[in-house]
């Protein structure tokens, strides 16, 4: 029986999800990882502390409680503790007890879920509430009552020991929303300046994400980029050219142009955000190629690790360079009346985001799934979104890159810069070893 | 060296041209106001109240929504000017699952009707007189659905004997573990070709999870279109919404190629006026942490205006998107907004309703409720605290209404889990005022897409469109009141449902009015 269904037939999931698993104890963990990560992709989309950079650091612990659950009781997989940082053992199993995986990596996703998405809303905690009880009692359908107790205080434990160590990463407590309560605008023209008429967003988010310790890379200075070019609003500097470049392809956008910005948004709260896109892919394709359990959570702790630490130095670049966005350029040197079709997010440009952590992410999987390896992206289906087809994962990353040109909302050079830098830091995480 | 620019997230200064704070009183316990929205997820939205005038007797009754308890009639005993008072009475209104509910006179017998809006089948109560009902679903033909009902707004469409009725929806509530993408229709019921009841209600699609839908003449074209505002939250593909519903044609949305602009909040209540005496409203939709005001991009000179709108809230100070006070910083949550004039300084002022929708930890708990009064130059003074409304109760709906016929705005907060608020206006040296009560001869008996013209002393008009809709989940039915400021009479004209225009006239200040077409202006007496 198979409970999970792929991303984009919500209705179809949603008809299977509580249909009864067998009575017998069997292994079911591909459909409990499914599940709960559909339930995760929903909770990041609807938790407002949820923006990307939180989002990736979430997609990264829980990928790494399930993976050290997975790999806890396997004989491929190893552990990553000693290879990432800050990351314990895992508590020692019972020499000779019998474990239900199931029920282990049930108990310890329940958790994880629990912790790092504590702050949803009622929706969301009633949701949570509902899905622990249904796959709590099906996973124990079967299972003698010794064996249940200890696995279930064991994928407990095991989230436990990660989640303590995560709270002294730096990224552990959001408030208000990411935003500061104050904060010192540069004050020259090339400095980023507010790009709404949100208050909220008058203070750039997060400024001291880049400051967070990464899980994969040695330190806080890694994968370093160069400074963007040189702020002039001289008709023949680079950087001017930089901005007629966006100015002129949103002005002649053609549909297949506006189709990729708005595929690559990933806007938060109304998406599962950039990473949340490639975590959803991993399963549309773990769907489609009923994928191990353990070859999913290696795909996932790779790619949860590599989107958190993109985030962390892209963030640590934003805030050094501090650059401005391209509509505050545009409407300051080009055009006064220029709107971008995408919103313009409320932090400096250079380097983009978005091209970072898919670049980390196109690292990634490439070296997990090889090259080329075919897929079609259906994450945005419920959202009137049509599928896009990629005959391999730099051609989505890179299409997610442009994508912010499309947009309106980045230069070329934060997106070229971008994405190699995701591919350095992807680097450092294909040098994990996983495998047995 | 840079030069530092410190973002100042705190309140501006008062400025020399602030307006005068009208003072409120809580009444809610003399008053007998003893009441509360009750209700777990079902209930973490509603909590509305229709303010109006069951029995005749010119002061303003209210029904307020309890969610998991009845629904309870209080019947107004505040004597004019006097402090609040009121009777709960048994009014055949006591059902449970009651989300909200707006007054209306559905059959045009001059006695007022009420639509319950409930999480479960909704119905149409049709006044008895005395303040008693009797649920007339059945006979007008009226299928409530069994939804989870949270907004509703009524029209009448040219010609028509019954109101054109729109109910906005919430999500499928049997979606317990994946609620998400699971919004239901709204459903627009019209009258039936006999005009003796309502046809099958007619799905409004997609829906986008409603939180507040409005009939409005946005663009002056005589023809109100339905403005819906829906919670991001929930949707998928979703945004917010502006139908078409012209006469004898079936709905369909604005497009972009109409001038439609893409909006994503979490909608949660309309309210429209005209701030700046272009006689085009603006709209104040509120949201989580920032709230939006808005105003037509463009007005051409010859055409009719595209919807696209400008986001004036920030410049405005209306954002409303953190607590002024009481320590706790962390965003705002708002529900009911309505504009009204509370100090008759005739610039209308704006009462948001706030409250956490349910231990939201990265939104505020002590969410106090806004007062913001209208200055001359479009912006806005926070006045919630001075004027002793501040209320950090978990509010949802509310209403801005005179019920002590002293011609000052009281002010209502239904509450979520606790006690709902009332209170009194208590200030003195106030401006002066006008109330104006419009009658229609025929089944439109308040004249429901009437426009009110009121001429300043510096000779600009302020225009409102008489509605039904809007809020969050409620609205009142009363006599339109209008701040004067200094002058001692208003200079009126009504531009009637049907298309005529009455004329101009200058009518006693401090009373309230009754204006019927063709007819001179009756004062009405305050009993």
């Amino acid at each position: 029986m198979n409970i999970f269904k792929g991303f984009s037939a919500t209705l179809t999931i949603a008809l299977c999800l509580f249909a009864p698993l067998p009575a017998q104890a069997s292994d079911d963990r591909t459909q409990v990882l499914g599940t709960w990560y559909r339930m995760i992709l929903e909770l990041v989309r609807h938790t407002p502390t949820q923006t990307p950079p939180v989002a990736s650091r979430s997609f990264a612990y829980t990928a790494l409680i399930a993976y050290e659950a997975t790999a806890s009781g396997s004989d491929r997989l190893q552990t990553l503790a000693g290879q990432v940082n800050g990351l314990p053992p895992a508590p020692p199993r019972e020499a000779g007890a019998t474990y239900d995986e199931d029920v282990v990596l049930n108990a310890a996703l329940g958790l994880a879920v629990e912790v790092y998405f504590a702050n949803t809303g009622p929706t969301g905690q009633r949701a949570k509430a509902a899905l622990a009880k249904q796959l709590g009692t099906l996973t124990a359908e079967g299972v003698d009552p010794d064996t249940l107790a200890r696995s279930q205080a064991y994928g407990i434990a095991l989230a436990e020991t990660i989640i303590a160590a995560s709270t002294t990463d730096g990224g552990a407590v959001i408030e208000n929303m990411g935003f500061p309560m104050t904060y010192t605008l540069g004050g020259e023209p090339q400095d980023w300046v507010p790009t709404n008429l949100i208050q909220l967003q008058q203070a750039p988010l997060l400024p001291a994400w880049g400051k967070n310790r990464p899980l994969t890379l040695p330190d806080g200075e890694a994968c370093p980029l160069p400074p963007p070019p040189a702020y002039s609003e001289d008709p023949s500097s680079p950087f001017y050219k930089e901005a007629m470049e966006v100015y002129e392809v949103s002005k002649s956008l053609t549909d297949e142009q506006k189709t990729i910005a708005r595929f690559w948004s990933d806007d938060p709260m109304l998406s599962p955000t950039p990473p949340g896109h490639w975590v959803a892919i991993i399963f549309q394709i773990a769907e489609r190629d009923r994928m191990p359990i353990e070859d999913q959570v290696n795909a996932l702790v790779r790619l949860g690790m590599a989107v958190s630490d993109g985030f962390i130095v892209n963030w640590r670049d934003k805030y050094k360079y501090d650059l401005l966005r391209p509509v505050t350029y545009i409407r300051r040197v080009i055009d006064p009346k220029w709107e971008p079709i995408l919103n313009t997010p409320p932090f400096p440009e250079y380097p983009s985001g978005h091209s970072t952590q898919s670049g980390a992410a196109a690292q990634v999987l490439t070296a997990v799934f090889g090259e080329p390896f075919a897929f079609t992206d259906s994450t945005h289906v419920d959202d009137g979104l049509a599928p896009r087809d990629f005959p391999d994962f730099w051609t989505a990353a890179n299409e997610a890159g442009i994508s912010r040109l499309y947009g309106g909302i980045h230069f070329r050079a934060a997106i070229d810069l971008g994405l190699s830098q995701g591919a350095c830091v992807g680097d450092f995480v294909n040098a994990l070893q996983t495998w047995k | 060296m840079r030069a530092a620019l410190l973002l100042t997230l705190l309140p501006l200064p008062a400025l020399a041209q602030d307006p005068a704070i009208a003072p409120f009183t809580e009444e809610t316990a003399s008053a007998g106001f003893a009441h509360s929205f009750m209700g777990e997820w079902e209930f973490m939205v509603g909590g509305g109240t229709a303010v109006f005038d069951c029995n005749g007797d010119a002061r303003p009754d209210i029904f307020a929504a309890g969610g998991t308890n009845p629904a309870v009639l209080f019947v107004n005993a505040s004597a004019p000017a006097g402090p609040l008072a009121f009777t709960r009475t048994e009014a055949g209104l006591e059902e449970t699952s009651v989300s909200g509910a707006y007054p209306l006179d559905i059959d045009g017998d001059g006695t007022l009707d009420l639509a319950l809006l409930r999480v479960g089948p909704d119905r149409l109560m049709r006044g008895l007189g005395d303040c008693q009902f009797e649920d007339a679903s059945a006979q007008w033909g009226f299928d409530g659905l069994d939804l989870w009902s949270t907004a509703f707004a009524a029209t009448w469409e040219k010609g028509a004997t019954l109101p054109t009725l729109a109910i906005g929806t919430y999500i499928d509530r049997t979606q317990e573990a994946f609620p998400w993408g699971n919004c239901t229709p709204n459903h627009l019921y019209r009258p039936n070709a006999q005009g003796t009841g309502y046809d099958a209600p007619l799905p409004l699609e997609p829906g986008h999870c409603a939180l507040s839908i409005l009939f409005t003449d946005w663009d002056r074209q005589g023809t109100p279109d339905l403005r819906v505002s829906n919670d991001r939250e929930y949707y998928k593909g979703g945004q917010e919404q502006l139908w078409h519903v012209e006469p004898g044609q079936p709905p369909r949305l604005f497009t972009e190629a109409e001038g439609w602009q893409r909006l994503r909040i979490w909608g949660m209540g309309i309210a429209q006026e005209d701030l700046n005496f272009d006689g085009f409203p603006e709209f104040f939709l509120t949201s989580m942490a920032d709230n939006k005001l808005q105003t037509l991009a463009e007005i051409p000179a010859d055409d009719p205006p595209l919807p696209r709108y400008r986001d004036i809230a920030l410049k405005s100070g209306v954002t409303a998107h953190r607590p002024y006070t009481g320590g706790d910083l962390r965003p705002s949550t708002a529900w009911h907004a309505q504009f009204g004039d509370v100090n008759n300084d005739g610039l209308s002022d704006l009462y948001v309703v706030k409250g956490n929708v349910w231990a939201m930890p990265d939104f505020a708990e002590d969410d106090p409720n806004n007062l913001l009064l209208g200055r001359a130059d479009g912006t806005f003074l926070e006045s919630g605290d001075k004027a002793g409304v501040a209320s950090m109760a978990q509010g949802r709906g509310g209403a801005l209404v005179d019920l002590n016929a002293d011609g000052l705005l009281d002010m209502i907060a239904i509450n979520r889990n606790e006690p709902s608020q009332l209170w009194r206006n208590t200030g003195t040296g106030l401006g002066n005022w006008i109330a104006l009560d419009l009658v229609l001869p025929g089944p439109n008996r308040n004249a429901i897409g009437a426009w009110i013209e009121l001429r300043r002393p510096d000779g600009k008009v302020m225009q409102r469109e008489v509605q039904v809709g809007g809020g969050h989940v409620g609205g009142i039915l009363v006599p339109h009141h209008f701040g004067l400021g200094t002058a001692t009479s208003a200079e009126i004209r009504i531009l009637w449902p049907d298309g005529t225009t009455g004329d101009w006239q200058t009518l006693a200040a401090n009373g309230t009015w009754r204006l019927e077409p063709g007819a001179e202006p009756i004062p009405l007496p305050a009993n």
